[in-house]
């Protein structure tokens, strides 16, 4: 038996490793900052309590369904609003209010659905945990197995997808050079929507999985957006590598940050875990603003090197 | 039934004049000095929590009770009392009601510095990302840290219009409509003042206004001062007007939301547009709920959320189709040549008398 506290830090870190990655990878492609990414994982999890109470299938095996309609979402998200707006060349800020034009929609249908829920087939559908259902092994909680490895196995394939096929570097190249790389006959559109559905797909996963580790509400995603945000930053919010070192680093740091605070100041102090991501991110963009990823290390280093010498 | 829709007039008008205030000042930020707040409700809570928090305590300090946990545990009989203290004394209510408005405005101007700082150098998106997340972690404040507003249990708030009794409604409509359209005139002065000129210089290019000599910082740091000071008034307004403050009752879709629909909607940039787009607002939001009370027995579900999806959908809508709303930006009026010439001779009939 593990540490709960690790336990615990390690299974939240796999998901806003999840959640970060997809929002970055939206990021780098539109140059938007997707405000409605919450929503969609939200999705994922109500799709999860679906899957289990309505229809009683295991938790797990849900998990591809709440992954196809978390794409579905922000699928219809960057084809229906996003590109038109571009299209017409909105503004920035315009982009920016679309995305949370379309979370108030989301929020708006997921109420719907989860009342829907609650009165029609008399599932709790406002404050639900289905922890319950979730199996053991080795005297460990399945979801801090599942989430720790398909983790680390999306993040291996993600990398080999971006670096080893064809598609992952003209992936890349239109990422970096949108114009460039439609000179050399990259669909850059075509790239675009593969990214968000990507993006999506991760969105809704990690909401199925997010079920399973706390309480669903419909807000639940919604509210892990600041954690999300803060692990992008924190990791530079243009390299979809930083996402992962991020959103390792913000979930560590809120759980293990939280629990020596309540050692020292007693349990009261545990509500107030949201202010630890803000309080990292405020650190991170005044002190260095590219994040992780985004600093000079080499030239740190000389300057080390310089003052020792 | 009379009755009813006067008081249904008067509560419209009464929540008009808070939201004009509080999305004039998302129009000073946005529409003018090109700064996206996705936080508004950062400032609107920080002046709503100062109206929960600070007049009830310094009335309870002049009467003699207890300022400190104890006022918040026995909140319901200790503002009793202090309303029934007010009732018949108009000018310290008065005092009261502006003290706190000044005091709002303040720690609304203060929230606004602090949590912008972060990121008040850096571009558009990460300012939008850090205002947001500040604007979540004052409703994790307010909500868990109980002797500030009580918590999820929520605090009464004195009232200060107590003295009117039975006009008192009618009474609050008129003060905020009043402070409404000073907040009006004080940001339509300030678009046309220089300052205004360099905000939209800012908006518009920002490297051309700070190769101009402009500090672009100092600039965004100042308009969000004001538009905080500004939404900070409009939550304590809103906070006198229920007598009450719930920390859970800020979220987002609230007083960040709501605001940017209804500035959208009558037109960024334009002020009477934004009088415009938050009264079209307001009353399709009510003729809604009217609806909705019929609609009610029919849908599987709570009608409120169609409120969330129609303005969703008709935010996009707009932005799609009609993205500068329903006035668009005009020109701003310069002094005629007229009145230039006649202050020209004024000073030059001035020199020649000092000769």
């Amino acid at each position: 038996m593990l540490d709960i506290v690790l336990r615990d830090a390690m299974t939240y870190s796999s998901l806003l490793i999840l959640l970060s990655t997809g929002l970055t990878l939206m990021y780098i492609t539109t140059k938007v900052p997707n405000f409605a990414h919450g929503a969609l994982a939200t999705i994922g999890g109500y799709m999860t309590l679906t899957g289990t109470k309505l229809f009683k299938l295991n938790p797990y095996m849900c998990l591809p369904f709440a992954s196809i309609v978390g794409a579905i979402g922000s699928l219809s998200l960057y084809l229906c609003v996003l590109r038109p707006l571009m299209k017409r060349g909105a503004s920035f800020v315009a982009l920016m209010a679309s995305t949370i034009g379309f979370e108030m929609i989301a929020l708006a249908l997921i109420n719907i659905y989860a009342d829907y829920l609650s009165r029609v087939h008399k599932i709790f559908s406002r404050e639900f945990l289905l922890r319950g259902l979730d199996f053991k092994f080795m005297d460990e909680p399945g979801i801090f197995i599942v989430s720790c490895v398909t983790m680390l196995i999306i993040v291996l394939t993600l990398y080999l997808f971006l670096t080893r096929t064809k598609f992952g570097i003209a992936m890349r190249a239109a990422i970096e050079n949108p114009s460039l790389a439609g000179v050399v006959g990259i669909n850059v559109n075509h790239v675009y929507t593969v990214s968000w559905t990507i993006a999506g797909l991760l969105a809704g996963f990690s909401g199925g999985l997010l079920s399973m580790f706390a309480i669903g509400t419909p807000l639940m995603g919604s509210n892990l957006l600041p954690s999300m945000f803060a692990a992008s930053v924190v990791g530079g919010y243009s390299n979809i590598y930083g996402a992962m070192l991020g959103g390792a680093l913000i979930g560590l740091s809120e759980i293990y940050g939280i629990s020596a605070l309540a050692y020292q100041f007693g349990g009261e102090i545990i509500a107030y875990r949201p202010i630890i991501p803000l309080f990292v991110m405020s650190v991170t963009l005044l002190l260095a603003p590219t994040g992780l990823t985004g600093i000079n290390w080499a030239s740190i280093k000389k300057v080390l090197r310089g003052k020792r010498g | 039934m009379e009755g009813g829709l006067l008081i249904l007039v008067e509560d419209l008008l009464t929540m008009f004049a808070i939201y004009l205030i509080i999305t004039l000042s998302l129009n000073l930020e946005n529409g003018y000095a090109g700064i996206p707040n996705f936080g508004k409700v950062l400032a609107v809570a920080g002046g709503a929590f100062v109206a929960g928090s600070f007049p009830g305590r310094l009335m309870a300090y002049l009467m003699g009770f207890d300022t400190g946990i104890g006022y918040v545990n026995d909140n319901s009989r200790i503002v009793t009392l202090i309303t029934r203290a007010l009732e018949g004394n108009l000018l310290p209510s008065i005092a009261l009601f502006f003290i706190t408005i000044g005091v709002a405005a303040a720690v609304g101007a203060a929230l606004g510095l602090l949590a912008s700082y972060p990121a008040i150098r850096l571009r558009e998106d990460y300012l939008a990302m850090t205002l947001l997340a500040m604007g979540e972690g004052i409703r994790i404040i307010g909500q868990n840290f109980y002797p500030l507003v009580g918590g999820t249990v929520g605090i009464d708030v004195p009232d200060p219009f107590a003295y009117f009794e039975d006009l008192r409604y009618i009474t609050v409509m008129f003060v905020f409509l009043a402070i409404a359209l000073l907040v009006m005139y004080y940001s339509e002065h300030l678009v046309r003042s220089p300052l205004g000129r360099v905000l939209r210089a800012m908006r518009d290019d920002e490297v051309a206004a700070s190769s101009l000599g402009k500090n672009v910082v100092h600039l965004r740091m100042k308009v969000l001062a004001v538009g905080s000071a500004l939404g900070a008034i409009g939550g304590a307004l809103y906070a006198f007007y229920t007598c009450n403050c719930r920390a859970a009752a800020y979220h987002r879709f609230d007083w960040t939301f709501w605001p940017w629909v209804a500035m959208m909607l009558g037109g960024a940039s334009n002020n009477v547009g934004v009088a415009l787009g938050v009264l079209v607002f307001l009353a399709t939001r009510y003729s809604i709920t009217l609806l909705k009370v019929q609609l009610a027995p029919f849908v599987p579900f709570d009608v409120v959320w169609l409120d969330s999806l129609l303005f969703g959908m008709a935010l996009i809508l707009i932005l799609m189709f009609k993205p500068e709303g329903l006035l668009r930006e005009k020109p701003t009026h310069t002094i005629s040549r007229k009145k230039i010439e006649t202050r020209m001779k004024d000073i030059s009939g001035n020199r020649e008398a000092n000769k």
